[in-house]
């Protein structure tokens, strides 16, 4: 689907004179490649849709991550109003926000670290406990639930053999529950890292994650 | 004035200068509009929603923390509608709070007691399982109960906006939000982070110190001012079985707003020390004899006709202005003489960011400008030692007022012809004096400080004196009297009357010109009644 003419929505993105490439924008350590199906590459925009291995202990910033952290910089009247997109590139590079995370970006920002944690807990998003590699999020609000959300978590729960919030031994997978995920047409909607998976329904779910263990198992 | 706006509020005309929010002008009315977030001196983001209130025109009901007045706006903050938006506020309020008034401290003091009283149902309907957070330690002098908090957000913006250190934050959102700090990284450090216990309006704050220590309705509060420094805030002295139990501050916004120092506040113990001086003693061919006052002013009388030579003296920073000056009297009458004081110093200032004309200053007593202005000298070092070498030499009179002598030996002044000590305790160097004076402390006898930068300000007595211990300056004045054939002063304020009459920086003051705010030496000083 490369022919699809990319154009970046704009996370940290190549708006303005920022001549970073895409693949730089977004870092290059994808397994696989971005959703498949379901056209625009978009829905990839804030976390990537794999990692292959995530740092718990990664330096905050280096490389080219130091580079989009200066771009962030740039593009926002002040340090504090950059936090948001900061802590979601540090998640990015350490694949959840730890409290020495928050430590770090409150130091980055010259923010006070107990105001980085007032807003890191506020948003979902942020994983403040490591996750697996696929951090699978069922939409259990309204919509979803009347049409069954609570068997697919259940289906989920059963077949990665964890509990909500859980990560599996293998480290594959954590199954959480997210409020609505703006796909109420399609119940239910499951998001697996920044993917959408739609009208999904229990029977789906072991060829899911079969598929997702094959793809992390050697890429495709 | 153009400037002014009036509207109706339950019923009454009050114009407001412009700008007054409505809760502010429901005060000028005498109504009490509840509230949690809102503070006089914090921000207002307007979202505890308890004080709403209904107003003529409006779609809905409004918050009264941050409506402003509006000429011929009509106003109810006692409608059906208001006391039903309250009342329903207040029962959300209650759906998880965990209604353990017997065993918390703020009982009896609790906005969220007393509104649920005035206003509240008179059950809840709630049936689901209250969500569950305990008891944190904040650090320092502060244990946060989060099931009680109604988040507020004092706390947080207490610490944001005022200590300018930002240790506290909401975590998490809705229902799960509680308020922390970064971790284990609590208030350690900071120096006034006990004013976010008096700003709690429910009982999620509380003082270590205070725990579980006496109950709110139990305590006699007394208007005083902090001995702790020379900046003088303006404090609360609550009392139970004559002993100090806690201090808290007492708005002026000249001199400390709303807030004092944890120093501040948590140096009293030493007003409810047991071991006091309770009875004059007089040493007589060797020995040691407790006698009454009116036997020993009487010898002492006598001693001080028959000595020769001139007089030194040594007051303390921490008497009233009363007291130093009547010292200064009588060592005026005996025919002039020194009259030193020491003073305990800090290293350093500690200010209070958000409001940067209260620090904790470094003269760690109340009353060192006052003795500047009374012409005292000040001697020794910056620990409050040493200095008295001159005085302990001393051959004639040798009179001390108020200093322990803590770092003095029995030797001192042994050379002098008359050694006096007026003080509130006992110890080697204050035994080994000719006559020794149990004097009260400023929480036992009513007087005035003045601070760093001249405002005299007063305070009340708290506690009873223990056994015969009389103010200074009723004893030094009885002194004077005596020798000069005068009154003696039998209340505070005459003895303050004769400071004024005596000292031209003091002129023009008076008890009822400084009444509960202070007035500034040398000063336009308001008249009395308004
Ligand atoms: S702890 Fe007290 S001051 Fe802080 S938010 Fe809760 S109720 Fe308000
Ligand atoms: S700043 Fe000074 S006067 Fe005020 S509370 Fe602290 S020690 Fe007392
Ligand atoms: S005091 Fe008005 S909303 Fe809280």
């Amino acid at each position: 689907m490369s022919e699809v003419p990319f154009k970046n929505p704009g996370w940290a993105g190549n708006t303005g004179e920022f001549d970073l490439d895409e693949d730089q924008v977004r870092g290059d350590d994808f397994v696989g490649t971005r959703p498949r199906e379901g056209g625009h590459p978009s829905g990839a925009a804030t976390y990537p849709y794999m990692l292959p291995e995530k740092h718990p202990d990664a330096p905050l910033f280096e490389g080219e991550h130091k580079e989009r952290f200066d771009k962030i910089l740039t593009r926002y009247p002040n340090k504090q109003a950059a936090l948001l997109p900061t802590l979601g590139l540090a998640q990015e590079v350490r694949g959840h926000v730890s409290p020495e995370t928050m430590d770090r970006v409150a130091e980055l920002l010259e923010l006070s670290p107990a105001y980085v944690r007032g807003v890191t807990t506020f948003y979902t998003m942020y994983n403040k406990r490591p996750v697996g590699r696929y951090l699978v999020q069922v939409c259990t609000n309204i919509s979803c639930n009347l049409c069954g959300a609570d068997d697919v978590m259940e289906a989920f729960l059963r077949y990665t053999d964890t509990e909500i919030g859980e990560t599996s031994e293998d480290g594959e997978f954590t199954v959480v529950e997210a409020e609505c995920l703006a796909a109420c047409g399609f119940p239910t909607c499951v998001q697996i890292n920044s993917r959408y998976y739609e009208n999904v329904t229990p029977a789906d779910v072991p060829k899911i994650i079969e598929r997702l263990k094959a793809e992390g198992a050697g890429g495709d | 004035m153009a400037d002014t706006i009036t509207l109706t509020i339950d019923g009454q005309e009050v114009s407001v200068p412009k700008g007054t929010t409505l809760l502010k002008a429901a005060e000028k009315v005498g109504k009490d509009v509840p509230h949690y977030c809102y503070h006089d001196g914090l921000s207002s983001p307007a979202m505890c929603r308890l004080c709403l209130v209904e107003v003529q025109g409006a779609p809905k009901p409004m918050p009264a923390c941050v409506t402003q007045a509006m000429d011929g706006q009509v106003v109810s903050t006692e409608s059906e509608l208001a006391l039903d938006m309250r009342r329903g506020v207040l029962e959300f309020y209650l759906v998880n709070h965990p209604l353990d008034c017997p065993i918390c401290d703020m009982s009896g003091e609790c906005h969220l007691q007393d509104y649920v009283h005035e206003e509240g149902r008179d059950h809840g309907r709630s049936r689901e399982p209250k969500r569950v957070f305990g008891r944190d330690d904040f650090g320092g002098d502060v244990l946060f109960y989060g099931d009680r908090c109604v988040m507020c957000t004092r706390c947080v913006r207490f610490m944001n906006e005022v200590e300018q250190d930002q240790r506290l934050c909401v975590v998490e959102r809705g229902n799960r939000s509680v308020i922390d700090t970064f971790f284990e990284r609590g208030l350690e450090g900071t120096h006034w982070h006990d004013n976010i216990v008096d700003l709690c309006p429910v009982g999620a704050l509380v003082s270590k110190d205070f725990l579980h220590k006496a109950r709110a309705w139990d305590l006699d509060h007394t208007p005083s001012v902090c001995p702790s420094c020379s900046q003088g805030c303006n404090i609360e002295l609550h009392t139970r079985d004559n002993l100090v139990q806690r201090l808290k501050p007492r708005e002026n916004l000249e001199v400390n707003a709303f807030w004092m120092c944890d120093h501040g506040r948590l140096n009293y113990e030493w007003i409810n020390h047991g071991e006091r001086a309770e009875a004059p003693l007089v040493r007589d061919q060797g020995g040691v004899k407790a006698m009454g006052w009116k036997e020993a002013l009487t010898l002492l009388v006598a001693r001080l006709g028959d000595v020769e030579g001139t007089v030194k003296a040594v007051a303390s920073p921490f008497a009233s202005n009363e007291d130093l000056a009547a010292l200064q009297a009588l060592v005026e009458s005996l025919g002039g003489g020194d009259i030193v004081y020491r003073m305990p110093r800090a290293e350093d200032e500690i200010v209070l960011k958000g409001f940067p004309t209260l620090a904790r200053r470094r003269d760690l007593a109340p009353n060192g400008r006052g003795a500047d202005l009374l012409g005292l000298r000040r001697v020794g070092g910056d620990d409050g030692t040493g200095g008295l070498e001159d005085v302990s030499a001393h051959a004639g009179v040798v009179i001390v007022l108020g200093d322990g002598l803590a770092d003095q030996g029995a030797d001192f002044a042994s050379g002098a012809a008359l050694r006096v000590h007026l003080g509130t305790r006992s110890g080697p160097a204050v035994a080994t004096a000719d006559f020794v004076l149990p004097i009260t402390t400023f929480a036992e006898q009513e007087g005035t400080f003045t601070n760093h930068e001249g405002r005299v300000q007063r305070f009340w007595p708290a506690l009873n004196a223990p056994g015969l211990a009389r103010p200074a300056w009723l004893v030094l004045g009885a002194l004077v009297a005596e020798g000069t054939g005068s009154e003696t002063p039998r209340r505070a304020d005459e003895a303050f009357a004769r400071l004024v009459a005596a000292h031209d920086a003091f002129s023009g003051l008076s008890y009822d010109d400084i009444g509960t705010r202070g007035a500034v030496v040398n000063d336009t000083v308001p008249l009395s009644g308004d």
